[in-house]
């Protein structure tokens, strides 16, 4: 259990360098997917709710270190990303859950509510014209990008289990 | 028995209480950010990891210099059009300027810089750059590039500085509409660019450039922000809020300059000291 931690840290590290290097060239309109989104689920997917959790405060923490934001702003939404999770952990459908459809579903709910409470910890709603742009443009369509990307590691992982 | 209570209470509800605390530590931390501490464990972070960024920055540079190169072309294309009217336009600019006496503000030093961390985000866009106190960067600097202002230095490590670019919903400033001379603030409403509360009898119309105001106590007057693009035109307010589109490609963006100017004090003193007076 305590390996898992530690590896999960260890694989933070290259995505925050990927997520802040390469994937801005991916976005269109500040919109980009989130791959430490897709690490916290699948480690959540694994280890449970309160693992989630906690992974998600560590993950946060380190990401607003590195990419100099405001302290605090994806420590918060993290933690509750790896929360919301865990309402989807199953002990006996952790492979289901993982290697199916069900992750991207996973994926696109917890996206759009990560960039929803990111976006309020941001104070734009302040700002935003209105609760649809906030809902649609700065939750649900991050939270799709990102799922497009989980749909990959689907395809990878549900070839490499027929192969 | 109260131990007993204790351990069934933790084995219930022990998500619960985990997220609980850990949010109020979120929050607590953030309410801190500002702190020496806070700010200097902060850079320490950024610092180090900025030095692993960059090397993967400098293996995408080549992509990066193919599209840079083609856009510098069109660029130098237009430039040249543009020179020699503006020569002549200096030339008259210089004697002009010699009869008043005016004081010539638009010499401050550039300090060159490329972007090594791009947080894309649409509330707290940001980028880490590489350079920092060794180059002379300090906080509050303004960054432009060719295109115009890419954001201000919020925060700076020995070698390397955060920059809060224009699609953060910290950064509010004064800018000025270079057609019609009304001033304005702007801000990012976490989509675009906005000049809100905009009086409905000033004079805005699509494509007026925006560039930095003269009242700006964060940039230095007349850089380039951005074009007017729209606006709500509602007709039960007396208001307008007014899109501006910036000149600035926030993706493709990658070589900066940090401009060499520190807000004025005086001024900022004075502003407060006329606020307060209102008050």
């Amino acid at each position: 259990m305590r390996s898992d931690y530690i590896i999960a840290v260890l694989l933070f590290i290259p995505l925050a360098i990927v997520q802040l290097t390469l994937v801005p060239w991916l976005s269109y309109n500040q919109i980009a997917p989130d791959l430490i989104l897709i690490l916290l689920v699948i480690y959540t997917l694994r280890m449970g709710q309160l693992s989630g959790t906690l992974l998600g405060f560590v993950f946060g923490l380190l990401f607003d270190l590195f990419s100099g934001g405001i302290i605090g702003s994806a420590m918060f939404t993290k933690t509750l990303s790896g929360f919301l999770t865990g309402y989807f952990y199953n002990e006996n459908k952790t492979e289901q859950n993982l290697h199916s459809g069900s992750l991207i579903f996973i994926i696109i709910v917890i996206g759009t509510a990560d960039s929803i409470i990111y976006s309020l910890f941001g104070n734009s709603v302040a700002n935003t014209n209105s609760l649809l742009t906030l809902i649609f443009m700065q939750g649900l369509l991050p939270g799709i990008y990102s799922s497009v990307l989980s749909l990959l590691m689907v395809v990878f992982y549900t070839r490499k289990l027929f192969t | 028995m109260i131990r007993g209570f204790l351990i069934r209470f933790w084995n219930r509800y022990k998500e619960y209480i985990v997220l609980v605390l850990l949010l109020v530590s979120s929050l607590f931390i953030s309410s801190f950010s500002d702190k020496p501490a806070i700010k200097n464990v902060k850079t320490y972070a950024f610092g180090s990891f900025a030095i692993l960024t960059s090397f993967v920055s400098k293996i995408t540079e080549p992509f990066q210099t193919v599209f840079e190169a083609k856009r510098l072309r069109e660029i130098n294309a237009q430039l040249m059009l543009q020179v020699n009217r503006l020569r002549e336009q200096g030339i008259q600019n210089a004697e002009l300027k010699k009869l008043v006496a005016l004081k010539d503000s638009s010499d401050y030093p550039l300090i060159a810089a490329e972007i090594v961390v791009r947080h894309v985000s649409t509330s707290q866009g940001s980028f880490i750059i590489n350079a920092g106190e060794n180059e002379k960067v300090q906080a509050g600097m303004p960054v432009i590039n060719d295109q115009g202002l890419v954001g201000v230095i919020v925060s700076v490590a020995k070698d390397f500085s955060v920059l809060r670019t224009l699609s953060n919903n910290e950064l509010k400033f004064a800018v000025r509409n270079q057609r019609s001379k009304f001033d304005g603030v702007m801000e990012w409403n976490g989509s675009e660019l906005v000049i809100k509360n905009v009086p409905k009898t000033f004079d805005m119309e699509l494509g007026d450039r925006i560039v930095t105001s003269d009242f700006s106590t964060k940039f230095p007057p007349s850089i380039p922000v951005g074009i007017v693009s729209g606006g709500n035109r509602d007709k039960t307010g007396i208001f307008n809020h007014i899109t501006v589109k910036s000149y600035v490609d926030f993706i493709m963006v990658t070589n900066v300059f940090v401009i060499g100017f520190i807000p004025s004090i005086q001024k900022n003193n004075m502003e407060l000291n006329l606020i307060r007076t209102i008050k």
